[in-house]
């Protein structure tokens, strides 16, 4: 059955070969972590599977059902559909300005009135950007790809939906919507020189932005993480409380259920985006190293699944979902270590929160979808751009 | 699949191969992302864990202070004079409140008088540190308390619980002596600073109070106690989780103090003063316990303990008869006529006969003045004897100068004015008695040096207890406590134990440097001014307590110039009446107890407003005595053989006592109607 299988194109649809072509590996991780996640909600709950364990639990099953679900869909249907999904996404995001559709909550507007329920456009656009990229990279040429005017077509489909996002203001997707982009720019073969540059050009310009291009909120995220102790108890106090936690719990933890910093409550957003300092105070060194090499194994096996795709379209999609993963993995890895300024991303998989699991789990099923169908052909054509 | 190839070799093998290599380094920048994080993890749960575990059990446990009930303070028959009673308080936790205002709001409808404090609760509440407990309401009533425990869900924030808040049961009786406890105030952390000192964690524990007078401050840190600890955990919103086991440690109570003071004494004085203003020492004349030391009017110390209202405060500070002075010990007086038993006995130590006389005429003419005796037509002709039993100014006018003013004030130093005594209370004023060299120093700035020079005709003043002679009644008490016990040079004492360790007595103390000869004389002429018929207070001095007699001196201290106008007090206003002093000792044959009572602007003389309130004040003292209890009830004897005096006296005294004996001071008030009034004092004989 293995790959002989689909080599031979008539068996290749058969729903049971399909089936055999899931990475095992890569659902058992995703499970472990998740599964992680659950039990730590369990004891951040006050050792009760309500309000949060249990939840996590339904919805992740929920979702992996969606991911072997989706891991069934060619990817020739994920290519047909990359700038569809994508031209909705932006339009989402479009019409969030407009006053009235828009819904506010904690001073940001990043959710769509639908009127019977409400979704968050920036998070379909976390993926609507990779198929788009990955679509737009798949009828260029290398050289296109390197070095060439026509690199203002990527450039503007990370730009668009990064400006409509951090204008919400919600500056951590945005952020990994603008991370994932260039991480996709680069794996697609970006030229050297206009890394460097575009680099250099960073480097000048982020102070500027920090001082007056943010929100006050962002600006003092910011000037706190490079100089905690001018502000202790509010958002420093958050760093501390975190970095406490982490150190208090030593090598082996203090034990399930027994983290002083997460139970009584000193641990802010304990069950999101601090999560896995509860896991370090708990668990110890062991225990978040464990949940570290889980999160790489999971972005290696999943880059290794992107370069077996035969298609650009497919390596493409599936190396940029896993950017996005790896994104969300490093950035609140580093914020909880007071690493990084803290920013509202969670800890993919653990953290509680269905939008990010929801996301995270159809990048997954696109990745199972790119190692099921790696021999897939697609069209080479241009497409719309 | 459409017709085209999809792969075409030269292009995509390209755009492949860059993937894969572009990836490879993707795939190892990630890695290298999750080391550094490893790295990281390394650091701070390896290398820096114990660090860190000290924060996280730092947040975890707080230390808990526990209160240490302040120490009792007891009179010398073990009746509490300043104890601790329970008190229901509210106390708000600013980070604990979701909104002060709101939570004040709500408050304010179950404790409507919080609403007018409010601004100053704020302030209050704002000030303390975070998760520190204010106090904003004490001595809640039981229905109150209730109601804020039922309440509690709605009001984050709000507790309600009981602490000990002193109470002082006699109220303004033992307000000078005792003092009172206040709120810490930040002068008193600034003095603890300034002195070098870390200010102890308990006085910035809600419902603390510091010693601020008396007693109360002088061995407020017997009283205090040691504050004991619960090691608590707490969680984020400092919000106790559960009380820790092991780490506790039980307060230590603060040390009992005995005073020698006697409750019903002091009760009786104070009422006896009434509306008057003054001071009264009793002293026994064997050790030197102070079994009185009252100053009248006083205060409810009480109202100190929960924060006084600034305009009753400034009612009381502005009161012409100035109830926050200790007119005890923190006041001083012309001494007046009883000033002349200590010139008596500096003219005795001079070489004068006390047989000399020296005829009065009602005036003494000296340089260009006149110095008028207090009797108009004179007292004809005096000894010493008879000079102290009338009071005669002429005969000190006369005499005065042969000891003159330097020896005046060297025995008044030794007999005890001049001087603050170590009774472990602060504020006492030494006064003053001149001489030339204490003229000079006292005149030392003055550009006049005429003004430094002494003029025998100052002498004068001096021997009668007016000019620069200022004493205190405590001072008073002390002299005639050595007058009467006419040996040792008794020192008062009115700490009787600190955590049951007995303080110093007054009687180890050495013999007074005066040939016993003379003091006999000064007794002796205090004797006749209270039992001869001429004497200068026979009427008052009249205990009715059979044999026991009381002996004592009248004085008189003119606080305004007579001028040529009326000597007397009646129809001036109250501040320029004159001083009434009465000193006395009893009993005569016996000396146990010496008084002195200095009644400020009484106006007329000592013999009418001081000495019938020392007779009182002393019939009390007697009276809790059992010696002297058992002295009175016991038959007289057939055959009287007493010493003279007595005998003397025998038919003036009434011959049985008209008071019963009282054995206990608890007996006593158990056996007084609660609504029986004040009793009549000045029911004079007539």
């Amino acid at each position: 059955m293995t790959a002989s299988a689909l080599s031979r194109p008539g068996e290749r649809e058969r729903v049971s070969t399909k089936i055999s072509q899931i990475d095992w590996r890569l659902l058992a991780l995703i499970c472990v972590v998740s599964g992680t996640g659950a039990l730590m909600l369990y004891s951040v709950g006050g050792g009760s599977w309500s309000p949060w364990a249990a939840k996590h639990l339904i919805r992740f099953g929920m979702c992996v059902a969606l991911m072997l679900a989706l891991s069934m869909v060619n990817i020739r249907f994920w290519f047909g559909l990359a700038y569809p999904v994508y031209g909705v996404a932006l339009l989402m995001l479009a019409l969030i300005e407009v006053p009235g559709l828009g819904y506010t909550a904690m001073g940001a507007t990043r959710w769509l009135n639908l009127g019977v329920t409400r979704i968050q456009p920036s998070e379909i656009m976390k993926i609507g950007v990779v198929l788009a990229l990955a679509r737009w990279y798949h009828g260029a040429s290398a050289k296109e790809a390197s070095f060439h005017w026509k690199l203002i077509y990527p450039v503007a489909i990370i730009g668009l939906p990064f400006l409509l996002v951090a204008h919400q203001p919600d500056l951590g997707s945005a952020m990994l919507i603008g991370l994932t982009g260039a991480a996709i720019m680069f794996m697609a073969g970006l030229s050297w020189k206009i890394i460097a540059a575009v680099g250099a050009a960073a480097v000048a310009l982020i102070p500027p932005y920090v001082m007056f291009g943010m929100h006050d909120y962002q600006r003092h995220r910011v000037l706190t993480f490079l100089n905690p102790e001018a502000d202790p108890s509010g958002t420093g106090y958050h760093i501390m409380q975190s970095k406490i936690a982490l150190g208090s719990g030593g090598f082996l933890g203090k034990g399930f259920g027994l983290g002083s910093q997460s139970q009584l409550e000193f641990l802010p957003e304990k069950h999101t985006d601090f999560i896995f300092a509860a896991v370090s105070e708990e668990f110890g060194f062991v225990g978040s190293f464990t949940i570290l090499a889980c999160y790489a194994a999971i972005i290696l096996i999943s880059l290794r699944i992107a370069s077996l795709s035969h298609s650009h379209f497919g390596r493409l999609a599936a190396s940029g979902v896993t950017a996005t993963f790896a994104m969300y993995v490093l950035i609140n890895g580093a914020m909880v270590m007071g690493l990084a300024p803290v920013v509202g991303v969670p800890m993919p998989l653990l953290s509680y929160g269905g939008t990010v699991m929801l996301t995270v789990m159809i990048g997954f099923g696109l990745v199972m979808a790119t190692r099921v169908h790696r021999y897939a052909e697609l069209p080479k054509g241009q497409g719309l751009i | 699949m459409s017709g085209e190839p999809s792969i075409f070799f030269s292009d995509v093998n390209e755009r492949q191969g860059s993937f894969l290599r572009r990836t490879f380094v993707f795939g190892g920048l990630t890695a290298l992302g999750v080391t550094a994080l490893v790295g990281r993890l390394a650091q701070l749960q390896v290398v820096q864990a114990q660090e860190y575990a000290t924060l996280s059990s730092q947040n975890q446990f707080n230390f808990r202070l526990v209160p240490p009930p302040r120490g009792l303070i007891k009179d010398r028959n073990g009746v509490v004079i300043a104890g601790n009673r329970p008190s229901f308080r509210v106390l708000v936790i600013r980070d604990e409140t979701k909104d002060l205002d709101q939570t004040l709001d709500l408050l304010g409808r179950l404790l409507p008088d919080t609403l007018e404090r409010r601004r100053a609760i704020i302030r209050e509440v704002n000030a303390s540190p975070k998760f520190n407990p204010v106090p904003v309401k004490s001595d809640l009533t039981w229905e109150e308390f209730a109601k804020v425990n039922q309440y509690a869900n709605e009001l984050p924030g709000v507790m309600a619980d009981m602490n000990e808040a002193r109470y002082y049961p006699f109220g303004g009786a033992f307000a000078h002596v005792i003092g009172y406890v206040a709120k810490v105030s930040d002068r008193d952390v600034k003095a603890i600073r300034d002195k070098g000192e870390t200010v102890p964690p308990l006085l910035f524990n809600p419902g603390f109070r510091i010693g601020r007078q008396g007693v109360e401050k002088a061995l407020d840190e017997a009283l205090r106690g040691e504050p004991g600890g619960n090691r608590v955990e707490v969680d984020a919103r400092g919000r106790v989780v559960a009380e820790d086991i092991g780490g506790s440690r039980t307060a230590v109570p603060g040390k009992e103090v005995v005073l020698t003071l006697d409750a019903d004494v002091q009760n009786r004085a104070l009422e006896v003063f009434g509306e008057e203003s003054g001071g009264c020492v009793v002293m026994d004349v064997r050790n030197g316990d102070i079994l009185c030391m009252v100053s009248a009017p006083s205060f409810d110390p009480n109202m100190f303990v929960g924060g006084i209202p600034s305009n009753v405060y400034s009612a009381l500070r502005d009161y012409e008869r100035k109830p926050l002075l200790d007119k005890a010990i923190g006041g001083v007086f012309h001494p007046g006529s009883t000033f002349k038993l200590t010139t008596s006995l500096a003219l005795l130590e001079a070489g004068v006969d006390p047989d000399e006389r020296v005829v009065c005429t009602g005036g003494y003419r000296f340089g260009s003045r006149t110095f008028r005796c207090w009797k108009p037509g004179g007292h004809g002709p005096v000894n010493m004897h008879d000079a102290i039993k009338t009071s005669c100014d002429v005969y000190f006018y006369h005499m005065c100068n042969r000891a003159g003013v330097d020896k005046i004030q060297e025995v008044g130093k030794k007999i005890g004015f001049m001087q603050t005594y170590d009774i472990g209370v602060g504020n006492q004023k030494a006064g003053s008695i001149p001489s030339r060299a204490w003229k000079a120093n006292y005149n030392k700035n003055n550009p006049n040096p005429d003004s430094r020079t002494w003029y025998p005709g100052e002498t004068l003043s001096v021997a009668i207890g007016q000019g620069d002679v200022n004493v205190t009644a405590l001072q008073l008490a002390v002299t005639t406590a050595r007058f009467a016990n006419a040996r040792k040079a008794i020192m008062p004492r009115l700490i009787k134990s600190v955590g049951g360790v007995d303080q110093p007595s007054g009687a180890a103390v050495p013999d007074l440097p005066f040939p016993p000869e003379h003091l006999e004389i000064v007794r002796q002429g205090m004797v006749a001014v209270a039992n001869d018929v001429g004497g200068g207070a026979y009427r008052q001095s009249q205990l009715g307590l059979g044999d026991i007699k009381m002996a004592g001196k009248t004085g008189t201290a003119q606080v305004r110039n007579y001028g040529t106008g009326s000597r007397k007090s009646a129809d001036v206003t109250w501040a320029l009446k004159d001083h009434n002093l009465f000193v006395a000792f009893a009993p005569v044959d016996e000396p146990r107890y010496a008084i002195a009572v200095i009644i400020e602007h009484g106006g007329l003389g000592g013999a009418t407003a001081a000495a019938p309130r020392a007779r009182e004040i002393m019939r009390t003292v007697l009276l809790k005595d059992p010696d002297m209890v058992a002295r009175m009830t016991r038959p007289p004897p057939p055959e009287p053989t007493a010493s003279a005096e007595t005998v003397e006296l025998e038919g003036a005294a009434p011959p049985t006592p008209d008071v019963a004996p009282i054995e206990s001071s608890r007996q006593t008030r158990e056996a007084t109607p609660p609504n029986s009034g004040p009793r009549p004092y000045l029911s004079e004989p007539r």
